[in-house]
């Protein structure tokens, strides 16, 4: 076998070789854990900076606009901004613009109130605390005092109550959603009189205090397409509602100039973005402990090396074998 | 006739709306939310037609007995079965979204996998798209190859530890470089879409009404 | 809103303040104005004065300007309700809270957001607003009537620049338009992508496979998607010629009505409707992924000799593309996605960049006025490539001669984002 042989089939190789070996670097990690640092960037900062400035007099939204095949980018940073809002009572309003996103956004919950999830949440139904919102206890932490003296203990390992009505409301799913952010604008409640678990909206204490779009401090569309301009186009341009964005990595360099141009706050882009705001929240004490971006990040680093080799691989062959000196060479296929 | 109506429909639609931007007035507000009411029953009643034209070719195919006319019952079935499920258990409102019912089993514990492994390709595809694609065939190549690479370094908490520089150079790239290329396009691209705009509501191309024009 | 976040530090210096001053009474001569103010009993609040209300600019009529003379002795008042009513109403309940206002905050608002108390256009209201203390107790103030009705305008003012730019641009793609109808050659740059569809459907129609024909996953509202079925029925036409099979999934319900339209007309328009086979446009699924997954299945199943991926494409696209590539197809793109762009160069045989996409119709067809419009667009770039250039020069003026000439420029094109 002549020296060209061996680098025009390395030029060649079978990309199922390609395919094995990101499969491997993929896995392993799970198995050694490095937990290599991630260092916060401006554009994620200014989000973490924003929504910590909020208290229960503010409210958000956090829009699930992505799909299960984003999930694994997307749905990290929809948690991180809600377990931040929750620890600092903002309320929170959760909506989807997709049928497939509304089973999202009750993942995210299940997944922040589950008791095995470490820091979560103790959830209360909005029709557990019935009795106390009709006798007009609505106030956060007038009702946490009631709710405790009904009765009710904080489990083990929580980091607080939530109460569904004034904590948080899963509005979920409505058709042709670009129109119902423009809907939202002028009232809430007539896109959606009841929420995704049937409750009626103009009973929540949440809603009567932020009766539309006008009256909400932040948007964050977690998304996996396009559907992110929507905020910008129909919440942004017309009321000035605040926006931040959670792109997935590919789409992420498409949306720096919404950035620049001052239309969002702040933007996380992919399991990195989500890595930082999983970082600045266990920094500051807000999660007990970093989750599952931060940990993904050991795999991304990994197949970022292989990646890079690959390419360098593939340019020695390309200048060793001489074919930079042909004109046309397809390989690989 | 059968042309004549939908373009005077697009004609009259588009110079209203473009009206409609420039009149806050209360009229134009209600033409405006005329038009908001309308497009989800238009999306409704195409969806009908969309699930509508699937089952046509699905059935055709398994009649026909066509080729991998087996993969067609894969279509079918889960089609039908799902919404029937969720009106079979309906735990909520919601359709059964909520944990016990059997369409959020399935939902979680199969369309959330199936799905995150179709976007998980993209990791292998990427691979083997950059090994061969980045050779550096040229100068330009050859930047491009650099800025690639300094780029995915950057990214990753790997990078940090090979120097401060290396995460700042690739957000320096994506900020301005990549920016500027982005905007150049984009400004195309607009005025690309305000042109076939124009064509669309003046008439000027049909081709999207069916035939290819004249 | 973060209405109230400021009321609490606000609220303990205003406790804090009497404290201090009753400390420093006993060396202090007290001012006659200080002295009014201890000695008072405390008969209720002070109330606001004058209220003003004006129509607000460029709404529907629906919102009006409303600002109050704060009281002068301010001291105990947390904020201040604002009540509305239809003039002349005599009945108490009439009144409707409509804002509150935290008392360290500006004594103005826009009334008419809150939409279960809205402002009709054309009707006189009056208002009346109320000192509030912490405790919740309110000490009215008088009753006033707005001097004004909200009315709403004809036209946007704060949009012309945006009526200027936007008249000039549809102007010169007329002018072309008019121009290029009057028979003026036009030089037209060839694009590789487009002059290798003849060649793409040919090789189908040699190897005798299926051409697949994926216009977007994007709805009919997305300009690339009416730009690709436009395209679609220039290639239809081809293929109809050729008798070529055509495979055309959609993930949009509404865009599979018009595409199986588009498909049926260029088959009747090509002279053969017979071989026109209902099947090939079809509706796949909305789902971004399994629509990947079906779409890649036919690939593989099928092997079409031949991929389009024309319209607008998220993630999906390498999946296709890649996938498109094993199976050995010629595959040409196009997308004004600029993200999906460097997935399509790197895997695909021909690729339109961006406005390429919308100019390809205008190229097969070879239309006067097609043509025209390409060129308007070009004269616009011109325009905007003047203006960076300007922008440019003025920039460094400003570093070099410490000026702010950038920025009176930058006021006197752009329009704030808000409306």
């Amino acid at each position: 076998m002549s020296a060209v042989n061996i680098w025009e089939k390395m030029l060649n190789i079978d990309r199922r070789w390609i395919f094995l070996g990101i499969g491997v670097v993929s896995i392993v990690p799970f198995f050694i854990n490095f937990g290599m640092p991630v260092r916060t960037t401006r554009e994620v900062e200014s989000i973490y900076d924003y929504v910590d400035e909020l208290g229960s007099d503010n409210a958000i939204f956090i829009s699930f606009d992505f799909a299960p095949g984003t999930s694994a980018e997307n749905m990290p940073m929809a948690v991180a901004v809600m377990r931040h809002a929750f620890y600092n009572d903002i309320p929170v309003f959760m909506t989807a613009n997709y049928p497939l996103h509304h089973g999202m956004m009750l993942a995210a919950m299940e997944y922040v109130f589950n008791p095995t999830t470490e820091g979560f949440y103790e959830d209360v139904d909005f029709e557990d605390w019935k009795d106390l919102r009709e006798a007009g206890v609505t106030g956060k932490y007038e009702l946490i005092e009631a709710w405790e003296n009904q009765g009710n203990q904080l489990p083990e390992g929580a980091l607080g109550w939530v109460f569904e009505g004034r904590d948080y409301a899963a509005l979920g799913y409505a058709p042709v959603f670009n129109l119902v952010i423009l809907g939202m604008t002028v009232s809430i409640e007539t896109q959606y009189p009841v929420d995704a678990h049937g409750n009626s909206t103009g009973e929540m204490p949440m809603l009567q205090e932020h009766k539309s779009l006008r009256e909400v401090d932040m948007a964050l569309t977690s998304s996996g397409s396009g559907a992110c301009v929507w905020w910008v186009t129909y919440a942004r341009e017309k009321m000035g509602l605040p926006i931040a964005f959670g792109l997935t990595a590919v789409m992420a360099t498409d949306y720096f100039p919404y950035l620049q141009a001052g239309q969002v706050i702040g933007q996380m882009g992919g399991l990195r973005g989500a890595a930082e705001y999983e970082v600045l929240l266990t920094e500051n004490g807000i999660t007990p402990s970093t989750d599952k971006a931060f940990r993904g990040m050991d795999v991304q680093s990994a197949a970022h090396i292989l990646i890079i080799l690959l390419i360098i691989m593939g340019n020695i062959a390309f200048f060793a074998g001489g074919f930079h000196k042909k004109t046309l060479l397809k390989g690989g296929r | 006739m059968k042309r004549t109506v939908p373009l005077m429909i697009v004609m009259v639609g588009g110079i209203l709306m473009m009206l409609q931007y420039f009149i806050p007035h209360q009229i134009s507000q209600t033409v405006f939310a005329y038009y908001t009411d309308w497009t989800p029953i238009i999306v409704a009643f195409a969806l009908v037609l969309g699930v509508g034209s699937l089952t046509r070719i699905h059935s055709h195919k398994i009649r026909r007995k066509a080729k991998n006319w087996q993969y067609s019952y894969a279509v079918l079935i889960p089609l039908f079965g799902m919404p029937i499920l969720a009106h079979l258990w309906p735990e909520s409102i919601s359709g059964g979204m909520d944990s016990p019912s059997i369409f959020h089993f399935i939902f979680m514990h199969i369309q959330v996998p199936i799905q995150a492994t179709m976007f998980s390709l993209l990791a292998f595809y990427i691979a083997s798209a950059a090994f061969r694609a980045f050779r550096a065939k040229s100068a330009l190549a050859t930047v491009l190859l650099l800025a690639a690479v300094v780029v995915m370094l950057g990214q990753v908490p790997i990078g940090e530890l090979l120097g401060r520089w290396l995460p700042e150079t690739g957000l320096w790239i994506l900020r301005y470089p990549n920016l500027a290329a982005k905007r150049a396009i984009m400004l195309g691209v607009g005025f690309g879409i305000l042109a076939t705009s124009l064509k669309i509501i003046f008439g000027v191309e049909r081709n999207w009404l069916g035939g290819a024009g004249k | 809103m973060r209405k109230n976040w400021i009321v609490v530090p606000a609220l303990m210096i205003l406790l804090l303040l009497p404290a201090l001053s009753v400390a420093q009474s006993v060396d202090e001569i007290l001012t006659p104005a200080a002295e009014v103010q201890l000695e008072q009993p405390d008969p209720g609040l002070d109330v606001p004065g004058t209220i003003t209300v004006l129509d607000r600019k460029n709404d529907a009529g629906d919102l009006l300007v409303v600002s109050f003379e704060q009281p002068l002795y301010t001291d105990g008042i947390f904020a201040y309700n604002v009540y509305r009513r239809v003039a002349g109403e005599s009945d108490a309940e009439a009144w409707n809270l409509v804002e509150i206002i935290p008392a360290d905050e500006p004594p103005e608002f826009i009334d008419g957001y809150d939409p279960e108390y809205p402002i009709n256009s054309g009707v006189l209201y009056e208002y009346r607003i109320a000192s509030v203390n912490i405790d919740g107790e309110e000490f009215f103030g008088p009753v006033f009537e707005a001097g004004t009705v909200s009315v709403g305008e004809i036209y946007h003012t704060g949009k012309t620049r945006v009526l200027i730019a936007g008249g000039l641009f549809i102007f010169l793609i007329f002018y072309y338009f008019a121009k290029a109808q009057r028979g003026a050659k036009m030089y037209l740059r060839p694009i590789a992508g487009i002059e290798a569809i003849d060649e793409a459907i040919g090789r189908a129609t040699e190897m005798g496979k299926p051409i697949l024909y994926v216009p977007g996953l994007s709805s009919i509202a997305d300009v690339a998607t009416i730009a690709s079925l436009t395209i679609l029925g220039r290639v239809a036409k081809k293929i109809a010629v050729y008798q070529t099979p055509l495979i055309v999934p959609n993930r949009d319900p509404i865009v599979f009505t018009v595409a199986e339209e588009v498909v049926k007309q260029a088959y009747l328009e090509a002279g053969r409707p017979d071989a026109y086979d209902p099947d090939s446009v079809f509706f796949l699924t909305t789902s971004q992924f399994a629509f990947v997954a079906g779409v890649n299945g036919m690939m593989m199943r099928e092997k079409p000799a031949t991929n389009f991926y024309l319209g607008m494409f998220w993630a999906e696209s390498l999946l296709l593309a890649e996938t498109g590539s094993l199976s050995g197809a010629i595959q040409i793109a196009g997308t004004d996605a600029v993200t999906q762009l460097p997935f399509f160069i790197t895997t695909c045989d021909y690729t339109l960049i961006g406005e390429e996409l919308y100019a390809a119709s205008a190229y097969l067809g070879q239309e006067p006025k097609q043509i025209g419009a390409l060129k308007g667009q070009d004269a616009c770039k011109g325009i905007i490539m003047g203006f960076i250039t300007v922008a440019l020069i003025f920039g460094i003026i400003d570093v070099v001669a410490n000026t702010h000439i950038l920025d009176w420029l930058r006021d006197l094109v752009t329009s704030p984002i808000m409306e």
